[in-house]
């Protein structure tokens, strides 16, 4: 079957297999259909020698985290990121993956009204301890939440769906942060109510384009105005952003998802504008998430400007090898997700922290819910510049 | 998860039909023996191009006993036995030919002990070399041997291919750094070869399983040497207008008498593709680049780094360079070490051969190489350790093009051929497999071979091991590669 895959990307694997131990469902599984290798060549199989797509494929297809650990450690630079997107959104047109109660369960994500009903349904539910711990909802969800107030027009902070009804504290640090650094700030609030990730890496790439299109619309700066940098403080999202560009392919697409950087990658570039401030008395162990280091590719400014504030920055021992969270992957594949947390706490008890740094909400509460005891770098600046 | 659920709702696990899968799933555990079509795909495969494998279930034990259940159940069933590690393989090593069970090694990854007083280590077969080293490295130790692929290949696959690395130059190859094997034999016994004393008793039949190639039986525990971490280290870039010019550097380098850490040579285009994906600021107008290093204690190495770029200059090194952090040293190497991976950004398919030839002929054969691909209008790329003459002429291809794999062939027969008769051999490191077997003969008298095969069918008079290996046919129901009557140092 045709996976509308460019044949050219597909062959540039030479099946070396170099990227099999940045891989954490190879880690764990030791399976070469659990493989970065393996999944290219069942890709192959079924696009290039019509290999039928049975429940062993799909099986290793849903099971990768989407964490492009294996693009970075690819010497022939296979974008394996896209070819998995292009793969999932076929298979999903085509009904053979992402059943229509996980296109449900996404559709409050771009909702902002519905999502915050649905977060306040969970909250009460989580108080009255209906929650089972797989669902990685570590912290008790706010009840109720303050806004964020418009300070100026220098960025946007991208607040976003999840992340904004759940963990908007973060957002309230980065504003903080920003703003310390001489920014006036915009929550995006409505303007963009989801970027689309989690959608996309579920196949369902035409509603990510949809989003991708109104959040363009609402955040364009309008004729003659200097286009506004858009500040995003969870890893995922701004990966998603910063692929709008090849996603959609136009050259609007391409300046827009120029204008996005992550909150720290922003910050380490106006370093000299953070006022100083004595360091918190806290060792703290960095854990990068996949879609900041492999996708992005910009972890260097975590520790760039988390540094100065803190006591003590140690990095973790298994080069940013997944941690299991990957969006929703932590719900679909709950087995897998926790044998994959396992080495990565088995990494943070090597490096003994008193918190862990991790500039993503999913990561966050993977973590935090097994037990790690996790923070934004926003929030340890924050708390740095506030004591 | 979807799968999961219907299974576990339904009862229905795949029927496999076959008793021999079905006993298999009986004796280590249902969800550990694969015998769908996308596992045995999978595992028809490894990093070279061969491409005619054909699996049978695919296994993953956990323990040595289980690998001795399944070994045992092979025999009951007339069945072959093929050992896998990571596959990263160049010479079809794990390839699985006529349907036999495939021993994935994978989740065998602990490392058991570290015995830093003896300097030894007791690991699994499945331990990655690269975790090996970080495990190793806070004691103040590593695993000497380090093959290019070291972040991917695992310990059992290093065994079984007598595996090189650069840095085997000085420190010497993976048969150096293996003290004792706990091996399942093909009858299904379980034997211990070597040990822990400094004369074990007897023949010494570690010496002759390392470099077996999965052919002699299955090995379960390794135990294996540490090696000191190297108190100073001094790493050298040179750059030459030609490749002569560099491999007369590097036998100058050897005849003044200094024994450097590793010396690997890449021409232009492979730096080009592997510049490309480090950026560890690689020269691309080089026509070659000679990557040195030393090591030792303070004093020693500054001198023997000197006396290195004096070399290299009277040999007309157009650029010389020292890193000067280990941050610069470790992104020239991770370049260097992905080299092979990086050439899809030139042709997705690549044939390599893996030749060793005296260091004085270096430069002659290389030359040769190049006329050669040229003739047979071929890509070719040469990146080698060049300290120990180990040449890994690539030839790169696009598979899809019509004819192609006719004249990569021929051009790679006759590369051999001029190896050969420069008084090389046939693998340095990487081993025979399946893809270098029929070279055997131009290296081997008929005698020389069925000697190695006896040898073989002491272990394994059936040939159920990993059958069709090494040996040509001509001279066995399969194949051996034995004691190669070559010294040891030459195969890095
Ligand atoms: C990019 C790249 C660079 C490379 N660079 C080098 C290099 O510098 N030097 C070098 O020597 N090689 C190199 N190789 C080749 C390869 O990585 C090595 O041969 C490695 O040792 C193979 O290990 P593996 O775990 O992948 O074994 P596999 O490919 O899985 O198997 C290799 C052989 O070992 C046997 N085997 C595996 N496990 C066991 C076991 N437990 N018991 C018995 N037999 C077993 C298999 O049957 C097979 O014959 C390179 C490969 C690649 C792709
Ligand atoms: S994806 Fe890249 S690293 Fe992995 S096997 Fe293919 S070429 Fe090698
Ligand atoms: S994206 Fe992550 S889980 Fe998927 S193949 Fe790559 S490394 Fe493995």
């Amino acid at each position: 079957m045709d996976l509308k895959l460019d044949d050219d990307m597909l062959n540039q694997c030479v099946q070396c297999g170099l990227c099999l131990p940045h891989c954490p469902t190879f880690r764990v599984t030791g399976d070469e259909t659990m493989s970065p290798r393996g999944r290219i060549k069942l890709m192959r199989e079924v696009q290039l020698a019509d290999a039928p797509v049975t429940d062993e494929v799909l099986d290793a297809f849903s099971s990768c985290v989407q964490c492009r650990g294996c693009e970075p450690a690819c010497p022939s630079g296979v974008e394996y990121g896209h070819l998995m997107e292009r793969t999932r959104e076929t298979l999903a047109d085509e009904g053979m993956m992402t059943p229509a109660w996980q296109r449900l369960a996404l559709k409050p994500l771009a909702n902002p009204t519905l999502l915050h009903a649905g977060s306040k349904v969970l909250a009460v539910a989580q108080r009255l301890k209906l929650v089972p711990g797989r669902l990685g909802i570590s912290e008790q969800l706010p009840m109720r939440q303050a806004p964020l107030e418009t300070s100026g027009d220098d960025v946007f902070l991208f607040t976003g769906c999840v992340m904004d009804a759940w963990q908007r504290d973060v957002h309230a640090a980065g504003q903080r942060v920003l703003e310390a650094a001489g920014f006036g700030v915009t929550p995006t609030n409505e303007l963009a109510p989801c970027c689309g990730a989690l959608q996309a890496h579920a196949g369902l790439t035409g509603e990510t384009r949809s989003l991708a299109e109104t959040m363009m619309a609402n955040l364009d700066a309008g004729s003659g105005a200097e286009p506004r940098p858009i500040i995003v403080d969870s890893a995922g999202c701004g990966a998603a952003m910063k692929d709008y560009g090849h996603l959609l392919d136009t050259p609007e697409a391409v300046a827009f998802s120029a204008r996005v950087f992550d909150i720290q990658e922003f910050l380490a570039l106006h370093l000299n504008r953070l006022p100083t401030a004595a360091p918190i008395d806290l060792r703290v162990a960095v854990q990068d998430p996949c879609h900041l280091r492999h996708v992005q590719r910009v972890h260097d400014a975590t520790r760039t400007v988390l540094r100065p504030y803190v006591r003590e920055l140690v990095e973790l021992d298994d080069e940013g090898l997944c941690c299991g969270a990957g969006g929703a992957y932590s719900v679909l594949e709950p087995e897998l997700a926790g044998q994959i947390r396992e080495r990565k706490l088995g990494s943070i008890e090597r490096a003994a922290p008193d918190v862990v740094a991790s500039a993503n909400p999913g990561c966050s509460m993977h973590l935090g819910s097994a037990g790690a005891n996790t923070r934004h770098p926003m929030q340890l600046i924050d708390d740095a510049l506030n004591q | 998860m979807l799968n999961e659920l219907k299974k576990r709702l339904t009862g229905k696990t795949d029927s496999s039909g076959d008793a021999f899968v079905d006993a298999l799933r009986e004796a280590i555990s249902p969800e550990r023996v694969k015998f769908d079509g996308a596992h045995r795909a999978l595992h028809g495969h490894d990093a070279s191009v061969f491409d005619g494998g054909n699996s049978g279930p695919v296994v993953y034990p956990e323990t040595t006993a289980e690998v001795q259940a399944v070994v045992r159940l092979a025999n009951d069933h007339g069945r072959n036995v093929v050992p896998r590690g990571a596959g990263t393989g160049l010479a079809g090593g794990a390839i699985p030919l006529g349907a036999p069970v495939v021993v994935a090694v994978t989740r065998m990854n602990k490392i058991l002990e570290v015995d830093v007083d003896n300097m030894i280590a007791w690991v699994e077969p499945g331990v990655v070399n690269l975790d090996l080293s970080n495990t190793l490295r806070p004691h103040g130790f590593h695993f000497a041997p380090d093959p290019s692929s070291q972040q991917a290949c695992t310990i059992g696959g290093n065994v079984a291919n007598n595996s090189g690395g650069p840095h085997c130059l000085a420190y010497g190859v993976t048969n150096a750094h293996v003290v004792a094997l706990e091996v399942v034999l093909p009858s299904g016994e379980v034997a211990m070869l070597g040990g822990l004393d400094a004369e074990p008793q007897g023949l010494d039949l570690r010496g002759v399983f390392v470099g077996s190639e999965g052919t002699l039986g299955i090995t379960t525990r390794i135990a294996v040497r540490l090696t000191k971490n190297r108190p100073e280290v001094r790493t050298l870039l040179l750059s030459f207008d030609s490749v002569t010019d560099a491999a007369n550097t590097v036998s100058g380098v050897i005849a003044g008498g200094i024994v450097p850490a590793a010396m690997e040579v890449m021409d232009q285009r492979i730096t080009e593709a592997v510049e490309n994906y480090v950026g560890a600021g690689y020269p691309l107008d080089a026509a070659a680049v000679l990557l040195a290093e030393v090591d030792g204690l303070d004093a020693g190495v500054d001198i023997d780094a000197d006396r290195i770029a004096q070399i290299g200059r009277d040999n007309n090194a157009t650029a010389v360079r020292l890193a000067e952090t280990d941050h610069e040293r470790a992104l020239l190497w991770k370049g260097r070490k992905t080299a092979f991976g990086a050439i899809a950004q030139i042709a997705p398919d690549y044939y390599l051969h893996d030749t060793v030839v005296p260091r004085s002929a270096l430069a002659g054969v290389l030359e040769e190489v190049y006329a050669i691909a040229k003739r047979h209008d071929v890509l070719v790329m040469n990146v080698f350790h060049a300290g120990d003459g180990n040449l890994h002429p690539l030839l790169i291809f696009d598979a899809r093009e019509e004819g192609v794999l006719d004249r990569v062939h021929a051009a790679g027969g006759e590369i051999i051929t001029a190896s050969l008769d420069a008084g090389g051999v046939l693998s340095g490191e990487h081993g025979i497999g399946v893809e270098k077997q029929k070279y055997m003969d131009r290296m081997f008298s008929g005698d020389d071979l069925d000697h190695q095969n006896r040898l073989r069918q002491g272990f394994d008079p059936f040939c159920r091991t990993n059958p069709g290996k090494v040996i040509p046919s001509g001279h066995s129901c399969a194949d051996i590669q034995s004691l190669r009557n070559v010294p040891d140092k030459v195969w890095g």
